[in-house]
């Protein structure tokens, strides 16, 4: 339960507008700093919600996999470049944003995983690979300045941070396919 | 309830769920980016010009009624900018250029203005006019002193300007166009000259026919 309540307090830090303001003030910090933040935020809480609705989560996300969906759709929501803009500008947005990445997303995403079989888990680390690969080329490719609200430098800045970060996950995938993990947990 | 499948079901709902956030977060799958928002929320409104005081490049101060039963082709710049307001006033004078001679000045008045006006006094833009072939008559350039009226004037047509720490500002770039009545009527893509140009003769053609 202790770790659902540092989510908490994450969360409640993350909203503050001194820190939100800050946060969103870069464009990469906004989308690769402030966004997986909250989502780990949901990704703590939701042991919370795991031994309070215990039969809930049994019932309809059995498989792991409608989790697995909504976690897809909230974060391919917040790669849209407009939503990034309305956060800045729409207060309703910026609620969503708040709501939707903890609770629908983080959420979701602790309750899968363990669910999910290395087919999915592996699926979805190159689904999400490709996803950053063409966004990273969209951002910095892009003739047109994609946010209002942001310099150009900083969309091509985010470009690079989408490329870097599929480069990693590339890097994880053949990581993970030639080393033997379990040769690690029985030794220790 | 006796229900089975019920991780299908909730895929389901999930997926559902999906569609309609992006129907909703896209305005029916037409705008990804705010500046398609933007667009297509001015074509809708159709703001009318603020009566802001105007300033151009012969130091005239008039107000915008002086355009009046004109419509008026109007772009934001800023005359240190060393980017897009050049290629964007090229292409300006590209839809100039093409329309036909008997509108110009008497049915259809071009504009650019500068949201920098510290920097752009009348001498600025009239050594600036002259390198993109304007004029001065039917097409000025001038600035909004009131710095006041310039952000009204700004946010009514949707025109954002981020200052950057360099002297420089970033900026979203249009044509805008502005009917007789002084409401705005139409926003173009500043690539596409040719569209623009054929679109304004249009309106201009239709306006003549109904006057005949």
């Amino acid at each position: 339960m202790r770790q659902a309540q540092y989510g908490l307090v994450l969360l409640v830090i993350l909203i503050l507008p001194p820190v939100a303001n800050l946060l969103e003030s870069i464009m990469i910090t906004h989308m690769h700093m402030q966004m997986p933040l909250l989502v780990l935020a949901g990704f703590l809480i939701a042991k919370f919600f795991q031994i309070k609705y215990p039969q809930f989560f049994e019932k309809w996300n059995a498989n792991g996999l409608p989790g697995l969906l909504l976690f897809i759709i909230i974060t391919g929501y917040w790669t849209i470049p407009r939503t990034m803009d309305e956060t800045l500008t729409m207060a309703s947005v910026e609620a969503f944003k708040f709501f939707s990445l903890p609770f629908l997303a983080g959420v979701p995403l602790r309750d899968s995983w363990p669910k999910l079989s290395s087919f999915w888990k592996n699926g979805i680390i190159i689904f999400f690979a490709i996803l950053y690969l063409g966004m990273g080329w969209l951002y910095i490719w892009s003739p047109e300045q994609l946010c209002n609200n942001y310099l150009l430098i900083e969309q091509i800045t985010l470009g690079w941070g989408f490329l870097t970060t599929a480069v990693c996950m590339v890097i994880y995938l053949g990581y993970s396919y030639f080393i033997d993990f379990t040769q690690y947990e029985t030794e220790s | 309830m006796m229900l089975k499948n019920r991780t299908a079901l909730s895929s389901l709902l999930v997926l559902l769920f999906g569609v309609v956030l992006f129907y909703i977060g896209t305005d029916g799958f037409q705008a990804y980016t705010a500046e398609t928002a933007r667009v297509n929320q001015l074509m809708e409104d159709k703001p009318q010009f603020p009566d802001v005081t105007l300033e151009d490049n012969k130091a005239r101060k008039y107000t915008f009624s002086e355009f009046e039963g004109k419509y008026v082709f109007i772009t934001f710049l800023y005359t240190a900018c060393g980017t897009v307001c050049p290629e964007l006033e090229m292409n300006m004078f590209g839809v100039y250029d093409r329309l036909p001679e008997e509108y110009i000045g008497k049915d259809i008045q071009f504009l650019s203005i500068s949201f920098d006006p510290d920097r752009d006094d009348p001498e600025t833009l009239d050594s600036y006019r002259k390198m993109f072939k304007s004029d001065g008559e039917t097409w000025r350039m001038a600035r909004i002193t009131d710095k006041d009226e310039l952000n009204e004037l700004l946010d009514r047509f949707g025109v954002t300007v981020i200052p950057d720490n360099n002297g420089n500002f970033a900026h979203n770039s249009a044509f805008y166009l502005v009917n007789p009545q002084g409401r705005l009527i139409d926003v173009m893509d500043y690539k596409r000259i040719e569209e623009a140009a054929e679109q304004v003769t249009s309106i201009l053609d239709d306006e003549a026919g109904d006057e005949k």
